[in-house]
């Protein structure tokens, strides 16, 4: 029935049919073709600007304008994933262990796209130092790190034979660059939507068993609205990173608590070899060295350390006795060492905030302390110091590794007695 | 109106249906540290507490100075270690009155926590005793093994058994925690652990030991595979040796009764005597001489060895397979007064899940006596049976093979198992109900109850479609 009612109409639907098929043709090639010149288009102009965003104002205002500019590249779904209430809740949700032990709040860097990723980035180089091995730079480092235990875990699980030594050098001296290095020197982004996100069974030969490393695998959130006049709080972090900025009226009003440990502490990646905790390490050391047998007895604490006392959760549990050396009764070369050794940690925000911080901590030197326990070579598992004031209290830890087994690795924690998250919370 | 079996089958069919969404429950997420911590297991007996110490060994040496790190189990420094642990673990009543801890046995073992990578660590057995009259379920829990010296170590605390609360720490019980153990950063002190696992009751324990019976049974592939293979050729008659046509259903079922009974009194004689006798079997034999019975049954439903005597048989070997049920309640090391209420709670859940089970098998076991493929059915799933039974039979007297592995793997798909009887019961349910509908001749046979049984060739031919 219906093939003939189609033979009776076959002249006049046949030319309208033709007009149609022709019309979809070149509304689709057409329609393809601006797309694709589109997309290529707008590849070549964020291109650049991936590799170096736009951002405008200095300080705060730089902040701001880069988390609305990031803000503006997402869609709302993942803005309600960045946008977050300035709780306490989700401002302490933070931790210095790999992804799989612990859940973040935040967007995950490997979901986000490359002009995404780009804009990410650009608010956490607006919001942390310039410095040359610490600020922006040094964070950069915690996630070039991640990428090379994610490539020695996949490297142990697959085929077995992957020799941490190769890639992760202990001695940065005789740092062999070896095949393994080219695994580890993926492009960041790419290994990030690669790295799996749930949580593999462990076990796992590799010794850290089925956790998730990778740059990928780290978190931006803003909790509260970025702005200059209220209250909010920048929120990145994953693995060994973990960076609480709080900003209120257009103020830096804390950049604690922020954890920084790295595993492994010394690699190389593209011919380049990286100590990310060096500037933490180096300062720290100058300052044991210099303490005199008499002093050293003084500092030393007479319990061990496992870790940082005051990691994850806990939050103004400050001990109420400050214990080992106090600062006024060392010479003041050392006390310049004491400052000197804070200021790595402290450089972790803007070049005003990181001034303010240093010149409270140098006015509260003479209230301030300084101990040890284990060795003073910040080279042996369980090798700790501390700087604890009235303000500053930094924590710096030698642990054994958990990927690289035979080498050591480092936690740090940089916490402010009366900053941490700006104030806002009482613990 | 309708005959008594198909009715009873329709019951069992809902009840079917019920039981594996009863089995299905998840597994909860375990905690995690970087650096490996301390685990205290507590099994709370009747007038003691029992802790099971995990104690990373490194993190041991810096706190006690002991190093064990290279040593041979052989040359543990027990009465070093004793010292320490005692003068680190000081259990008081809520009043401050100290208990008794005495530290048993001291072990190294291999482990690895989330993120730590593997490590080596002691193992400790302590009893906790609390003075007389003193509440066992209610106590301060100082403890600062390690935490004492190595600041930013941490100490689990969990339960592991708690007959009185009903957690028996078996058939997939898992450890509750009650507490962590850490320095107070603030006055770095350790404070002590308050534990109050609340009132305990008799009636709980009971309801475990019900539920932990029901769950061994299920996943006990052995046990069920045992009874269901003596009650395969019980439809049939056996004459001159062979396994002929089918009994009547009244015969049939008489059969699978005194055999479920017999089987059930063995294994309640044999847990009864050798858990009161607290007997000290060691677990080799009995396993082989379970392997050897399921492999007798097997060959029985293939040619009839003792026709007429399953129920006998059932209640021999029966003995053997209480013993094995007895293991379970030895390890939970339980006061007489409990263990009699255990004993009772165990065998209880045992049965109903026996009877749950022969009574999902059974139209099935009637129908397949009734098909023509019946014979090579019955053969098939002897052989199959005969298999896993030799497998098991290898693996117990020390030669590991694939097949008792598969065997025993089977026993942990429980939903699986039991749906895959459930649908093969209301097969074999629908089967009859068709064969009514289309045959009149078979309800009348089956109204008569049988007298004079049906040839299997008479009814297959008119379904042809099963």
């Amino acid at each position: 029935m219906n093939k003939e009612a189609g033979q009776h109409a076959r002249p006049s639907r046949r030319r309208w049919r033709g007009a149609a098929v022709a019309a979809a043709a070149v509304l689709l090639v057409g329609g393809g073709y601006a797309t694709a010149n589109a997309a290529t288009a707008k590849g070549a102009s964020t291109k650049p600007a991936a590799a170096r965003p736009q951002v405008r104002g200095t300080g705060v205002a730089a902040v701001v304008n880069a988390a609305n500019a990031f803000l503006a590249t997402l869609s709302d779904d993942q803005k309600a994933q960045v946008l977050l209430d300035f709780s306490q809740a989700n401002a302490t949700n933070w931790s210095n262990l790999p992804e799989g032990i612990v859940t973040r709040v935040g967007i995950q860097l490997g979901t986000l796209d490359d002009e995404q990723l780009a804009a990410a980035k650009a608010v956490v180089k607006a919001a942390t130092g310039t410095g040359k091995g610490t600020g922006f730079d040094q964070v950069t480092q915690i996630l070039k790190a991640d990428d090379i235990l994610a490539a020695a875990e996949a490297g142990s699980t697959s085929s077995a034979t992957a020799d941490p030594s190769v890639t992760a050098t202990a001695d940065p001296t005789d740092s062999a660059t070896a095949e393994p290095t080219d695994t580890a020197t993926a492009d960041p982004s790419a290994s990030a939507s690669d790295a799996p996100t749930g949580t593999p069974p462990s076990g796992g030969p590799g010794g850290g068993g089925g956790l998730n490393y990778g740059s990928g695998i780290y978190f931006l959130s803003f909790l509260g609205t970025p702005s200059l006049t209220g209250t909010w709080q920048l929120h990145f972090g994953g693995h060994h990173l973990a960076l609480n900025i709080t900003f209120k009226d257009g103020k830096v009003t804390g950049s604690t608590p922020f954890f920084i440990g790295v595993e492994p502490t010394s690699f190389t990646t593209d011919g380049t070899t990286y100590q990310p905790l060096s500037a933490q390490r180096d300062g720290m050391l100058k300052l044991l060295g210099s303490l005199t047998t008499a002093q050293q007895a003084t500092a030393k604490l007479t319990e061990s350390f496992g870790d940082v006392l005051l990691g994850p959760g806990q939050d103004g549990q400050f001990p109420t006795t400050k214990e080992g050396i106090a600062v006024s009764q060392l010479s003041p070369a050392q006390k310049k060492l004491v400052l000197a050794a804070m200021r790595p940690w402290v450089s972790m925000v803007d070049n005003a905030t990181t001034r303010m911080l240093l010149t409270t901590y140098e006015k509260q030197l003479n209230q301030t302390f300084v101990a040890f326990s284990g060795g003073t070579g910040l080279d042996t598992q369980g090798d700790y110091v501390r700087i604890d004031g009235p303000g500053v209290w930094i924590e710096f830890i030698c642990q054994n590794g958990i990927v690289f087994q035979s080498q050591i690795h480092f936690h740090t924690v940089y916490r402010d007695h009366t900053r941490d998250y700006g104030g806002e919370f009482t613990f | 109106m309708r005959t008594p079996l198909i009715s009873l089958c329709r019951m069992l069919a809902g009840i079917a249906v019920a039981v594996p969404a009863a089995l299905l429950s998840g597994a909860p997420p375990a905690a995690a540290h970087p650096m490996p911590h301390s685990v205290v297991l507590l099994d709370v007996h009747e007038t003691a507490v029992a802790a099971h110490l995990e104690l990373p060994v490194d993190e041991l040496r810096r706190a006690s100075g002991i190093d064990l790190r290279t040593i041979a189990a052989t040359d543990i420094p027990a009465d070093a270690l004793r010292t320490y642990l005692t003068a680190h673990i000081r259990p008081t009543t809520t009043n401050g009155q100290p208990w008794t801890v005495t530290i048993g046995d001291l072990s190294l073992s291999q482990n690895q926590q989330t993120a730590t990578g593997p490590y080596q660590e002691l193992l400790a057995q302590a009893v906790l005793t609390p003075p007389a009259g003193a509440d066992v379920r209610n106590f301060t829990f100082g403890y600062d093994v390690i935490i004492h010296q190595v600041v930013t170590h941490i100490a689990l605390v969990s339960v592991r058994q708690d007959w009185a609360a009903g957690r028996i720490g078996e058939g997939g019980d898992s450890a509750e925690q009650v507490g962590t153990i850490r320095i107070d950063t603030r006055t770095m002190t350790v404070p002590p652990l308050r534990v109050d696992l609340g009132t305990g009751s008799a009636w709980r324990g009971f309801l475990a030991m019900v539920r932990l019976g029901g769950t061994h049974i299920l996943t006990g592939t052995d046990h069920l595979l045992f009874l269901l293979i003596l009650l395969l050729p019980a439809p049939l008659l056996a004459i001159r040796g062979r396994w002929r046509e089918p009994a009547g259903a009244r015969t049939a079922l008489t059969r699978i009764g005194r055999t479920t009974l017999a089987f059930t009194a063995g294994h309640s004689i044999a847990l009864a005597l050798s858990s009161f006798g607290r007997l000290d079997i060691p677990s080799w034999p009995v396993e082989a001489f379970i392997a050897a019975s399921i492999l007798v049954g097997a060959v029985h439903a293939i040619r009839p060895l003792f026709p007429g005597r399953e129920a006998a048989v059932a209640g021999l070997f029966g003995l053997g397979h209480g013993l094995a049920f007895s293991f379970v309640l030895a390890e939970m090391q339980l006061s007489t007064g409990r263990l009699a209420l255990s004993l009772l709670g165990f065998n209880l859940g045992i049965e109903l899940v026996q009877i749950l089970l022969v009574a999902l098998a059974l139209p099935p076991l009637l129908v397949i006596a009734r098909l023509r493929a019946g014979p090579r059915l019955r053969v098939a799933g002897a052989l199959l049976t005969g298999t896993a039974a030799t497998g098991w039979l290898a693996d117990r007297l020390g030669l590991p093979n694939p097949i008792a592995r598969i065997a025993d793997s089977a026993g942990e798909h429980t939903t699986p198992m039991v749906a895959g009887l459930a649908v093969t019961a209301t097969l074999a349910i629908a089967w009859t109900l068709v064969n009514r509908r289309t045959r009149p001749t078979l309800e009348i046979l089956s109204k008569e109850g049988c007298q004079r049984p049906a040839t299997s060739k008479s009814i297959t031919i008119t379904v042809p479609g099963h």
